[in-house]
């Protein structure tokens, strides 16, 4: 676990304790489909090595929200900053070079292969070696594959999924399935990682472990996370502040104990009218 | 700027100065369009209730005109041969139904597509093992379809129309109306309608699946009977036909896998198009015979631009 | 007891990835190689050469090529044989231009022109989906066998449209054309097949093979993981047509002789894809055993019924053979959708650990 823990990273948790930095910025944006709203003029803001929330009710926008981050929806209004770049639309492949990493609301992993090949395909942007060498598997293509499957080696470790290395994910079980999924973005070495309900669908030690690795992640790697997440003692638990969203709009903002007195997100969670 | 004018210019005019062999084209390109859009109906409503892409489709037309012919060759008369032939295509059905879909039920798209294949396969061997595999001739004069050819000279011109074409589009429209009328009236019908919009829902209100599939694949199969006994009075009978049973393909690009009004726009589109095409420019100047590609090549550019196929919807893709 | 894995230790990464971790599979391997390459040239007939060593070898790289953009990367493709032809007709372009070219070299670039037309065709891969893609590679096919009918040049203007093989040597041995003989052809494919198959194994378990399982087990999420799906998708049509390619002019210069365009038609495309159904998507072991079975079934229904003593016409026996293929693929689909190479895989494990029943 300490071999993951670079000089690097670790300076780079102890900074962000003195200054906040920004890490991503949105300002203003709006998404619709074909006259439909799934955000409406939505500006936050998730700081260098925080836990961020993203709670709300059922179509509320949250999951439209982190495709608009890693640039798989592109909004039609508004600016997104992330490590000071900012862009309107972007290329989702190109979100992971750039740092962004996700896992998803229905684990999206690749059913046919196993673990390792699963965590391997992660690295994907990370590896160059040429069609040539790759033909041989000599070379520069054996030493990169070497090379990154002893860092994916050190995130099974991390996760403790050792004993299902060569299994293919499909057969595996839910919650193990979400972990392959973490582990999988790990191996992206994200400066964002953005989690859609890492925990739903999971009995009550899965949760626990989960939330876990949630916390070992941010502290010992540095890595900064949002999550989305129904189960409010999870959220109440975790994150250092939550964002609340309501029929694409955002209706509250700050640390979670605030929020959680906020009248209009009870109101929106126990469905008063407007 | 000679070879400009020969390609983009030249064929119009000759369009303009010969308006009455422009209709013959045209008519010609009509006919096959409507076979095209009747296998490509056949198509459709099996995909619509089972999301299967029956590859055997066109297959199964060749195998229903062989059954015909096959039987009245062996002394069957024509008013015994035809039902005698859907109780065949009603065998057929049910035997897909136990022995693969049933099998196979769940399974990816892919798979099922891959055993229509099989599906493919096995009839060409059994029905080349049963009648043999030589061109045969359609029965038309023991079915009591009309041969002669009607004569009109529209411009001052020359325009055929052979009357087996005529019933050709006529039994067509009057099929295309029928099924209509069971898709929208009847109860199964609606229950297919239901299927192809929501397979679990429509499993839990109550809709038999099996009982669906089989009568989907028979009216399938009638569809295949009607096409092959018009195509092959017009081309004879033999597994040679099963490139016309392709050209369903595109068009099913064209009009998208699940519309009824797809197939049927697509199917006339492309019979109309690629005779015009063929015509007036693959004769003079590719040296004939496009009607092999041009249908798919037309599909494929028109995919580019809307992936949803004409009638389609825009997909939303979530994750 | 054979296939005990027990003892061997992996110490390394680098032993954990060899291409053969266990040593019985290297063994077996072996004696593979040694029956292909030492004891079928010295015990075979002509007969044996020209119908199954050459036929299966062959179609297993074609397959194998297939597997690649199928089995692998996931795109479905109705189209090969027209590739094939690609490959066939651009050695029989590069062998009249160019007479002096080795002949080695000769296959190697027919199959770049292959892989040229492959991605080509596989341009729409990035805007179309599915059912509709796998129709639109019939494009190609459809396309392809009208080109190598209309197009004279391709032929060198044959009265007779077809393409015939001249007689060529490799090294001062005659290796193509009527004098050439079965065991130095055999030889030749078997040399050349076996260098693709190291290739595609090593391709398939590295990056690229990662690359192209991901996109077809999820296409958004190989997106989202930072996974360029054009270029994923356009390797996959790239080195599929190339060994494609490949196997078409194997099939045309080693084994056929000559060949007309209609050789390249759609029955061709949908033999391939049966061996690589049946051996098995996502395989490169598949494909051999798909070719042994596909290859080998019509040569023992000819045979079977002369030896039992009951004449039956071949006519008949090829019907019988379609069907017996059709109900095959069906079988195979529904027993084990992974093919004959995932019944290899159960009865490794099971041999693994005998005599233990888990």
């Amino acid at each position: 676990m300490n071999m993951l823990v670079t000089p690097e990273t670790r300076s780079n948790a102890a900074t962000t304790a003195k200054e906040p930095e920004v890490l991503l910025d949105l300002e203003n944006v709006s998404l619709s489909f074909g006259g439909v709203k799934a955000i409406t003029n939505i500006s936050f803001n998730i700081m260098k090595g925080e836990i961020r929330a993203i709670i709300g009710p059922n179509g509320a926008g949250k999951t439209s929200m982190l495709n608009v981050i890693n640039g798989f929806y592109q909004p039609q209004e508004g600016k997104i900053t992330f490590n000071g770049k900012t862009r309107r639309s972007m290329k989702p492949h190109l979100a992971v070079s750039q740092g962004i990493a996700r896992t998803f609301q229905n684990v999206a992993l690749f059913k046919g292969m196993s673990t390792l090949d699963n965590i391997m395909a992660g690295r994907a942007t990370r590896m160059k070696s040429s069609m040539f060498w790759q033909i041989l598997y000599y070379g520069p293509a054996r030493n990169e594959e070497i090379e990154h499957r002893k860092k994916v080696e050190e995130i099974i470790d991390f996760l403790e999924i050792q004993h299902i290395r060569r299994t293919p994910v499909g057969k595996l079980p839910y919650g193990l399935q979400k972990r392959v999924e973490l582990a999988r973005a790990l191996a992206m070495e994200p400066d964002l990682l953005l989690l859609d309900e890492p925990m739903a669908g999971m009995n009550l030690e899965e949760k626990e472990d989960m939330s876990r690795f949630i916390l070992d992640v941010n502290d010992q790697l540095g890595t900064t996370i949002a999550l989305i997440e129904h189960d409010m003692g999870v959220v109440m638990d975790l994150s250092d502040r939550v964002v609340v969203l309501d029929y694409g709009r955002k209706i509250a903002d700050g640390p979670p104990e605030e929020v959680q007195s906020n009248q209009e997100v009870i109101d929106a969670y126990l469905g008063v009218s407007h | 700027m000679e070879i400009f004018y020969d390609v983009l210019i030249d064929p119009f005019v000759q369009m303009v100065e010969a308006p009455d062999f422009l209709l013959q084209v045209l008519w010609e390109g009509l006919v096959s369009g409507v076979l095209y859009a009747l296998i490509a109906l056949g198509f459709v409503l099996i995909f619509k209730s089972s999301r299967i892409f029956n590859f055997a489709q066109g297959i199964m037309v060749v195998f229903a005109a062989l059954t015909l012919v096959g039987l009245h060759e062996n002394g069957v008369p024509a008013w015994l041969a035809v039902p005698l032939t859907l109780g065949v295509m009603y065998v057929l059905a049910v035997g897909v139904e136990r022995v693969v879909l049933r099998p196979l039920v769940g399974q990816p798209d892919i798979i099922l597509f891959m055993a229509t294949i099989g599906v493919t396969l096995f009839l060409i061997g059994f029905g080349e093992f049963v009648f043999g595999g030589e061109n045969k001739v359609m029965i038309t004069e023991a079915l009591g379809i009309p041969t002669g050819a009607f004569e009109f000279y529209p411009f001052d011109g020359f325009l055929l129309i052979e009357q087996k074409d005529l019933t050709a589009v006529i039994m067509a429209v009057l099929l295309v109306i029928a099924l209509i009328t069971f898709l929208n009236r009847s109860s199964m019908g609606r229950a297919i309608r239901a299927l192809g919009d929501d397979h679990q829902a429509a499993l839990s209100v109550g809709i038999s699946l099996s009982t669906i599939w089989v009568i989907v694949w028979f009216i399938a199969g009638v569809i295949a009977l009607a096409t092959g006994v018009v195509w092959g009075a017009r081309a004879g009978v033999s597994f040679a036909l099963e490139v016309i049973a392709y050209k369903a393909l595109p068009v099913l690009m064209l009009g998208g896998l699940e519309s009824v009004a797809g197939a049927i726009v697509g199917g006339l589109a492309i019979g109309i198009l690629e005779k015009l095409f063929e015509i007036y420019w693959g004769q003079p100047f590719l040296g004939g015979n496009t009607e092999t590609w041009f249908a798919f090549i037309l599909a494929l550019l028109v995919l580019l631009f809307r992936p949803q196929g004409l009638f389609g919807e825009r997909i939303i893709e979530r994750v | 007891m054979l296939y005990r894995t027990s003892g061997q230790f992996k110490t390394s990464y680098e032993s954990d990835q060899a291409l053969f971790p266990v040593k019985q599979d290297a063994w077996l391997l072996m004696v593979i190689l040694v029956a292909a390459y030492v004891v079928f040239p010295l015990t075979a007939s002509e007969f044996t050469f020209k119908a199954l060593l050459v036929p299966v070898l062959i179609y297993s790289l074609a397959a194998m090529g297939l597997n690649i953009l199928t089995g692998f990367a996931g795109q479905l493709s109705l189209g090969t044989a027209g590739f094939m032809g690609v490959g066939a007709y651009a050695c029989y372009k590069l062998t009249t231009i160019f007479p002096e070219m080795n002949v080695l070299v000769a296959l190697a670039l027919s199959g770049l022109f292959s892989a040229a037309v492959g991605v080509a065709f596989g341009l729409p891969s990035l805007r179309i989906k599915g059912f509709y893609l796998a129709i639109a590679t019939l494009a190609s096919q459809f396309f392809l066998v009208w080109l190598f009918e209309k197009w004279a040049w391709l032929y060198n203007y044959n009265a007779s449209g077809a393409i015939e093989v001249r007689t060529m040597e490799f090294f001062g041995i005659v290796v193509t054309g009527p004098t050439a003989s079965p065991v130095t052809q055999y030889y030749f494919v078997l040399a050349v097949v076996t260098i693709i198959c190291f290739a595609m194994i090593n391709l398939t378990r590295g990056r690229y093979g990662r690359m192209w399982k991901a996109v077809r087990d999820m296409d958004i999420a190989a997106e989202l993981v930072g996974i360029n799906l054009m270029r994923a998708k356009l390797t996959a049509f790239a080195v599929s047509s190339y060994v494609v390619g490949i196997a078409g002019a194997l099939l045309v210069f080693f084994w056929k002789g000559a060949a007309e365009p209609n050789l390249f038609d759609i029955p061709l495309s949908f033999q391939i894809l049966f061996i690589a159904i049946i051996g098995g998507l996502g395989s490169i072991l598949g494909n051999f055993l798909g070719a042994i079975l596909i290859v080998a079934l019509p040569v023992v229904l000819n045979v079977l019924p002369e030896t039992l003593g009951i004449s039956i016409n071949s006519a008949t026996m090829e019907h019988v053979n379609d069907m017996i293929v059709g109900a095959l693929i069906i079988m195979f689909l529904i027993v084990e959708p992974h093919g004959l190479a995932r019944f290899w895989a159960l009865i490794r494990e099971k041999l693994i650990i005998w005599p233990y029943p888990h």
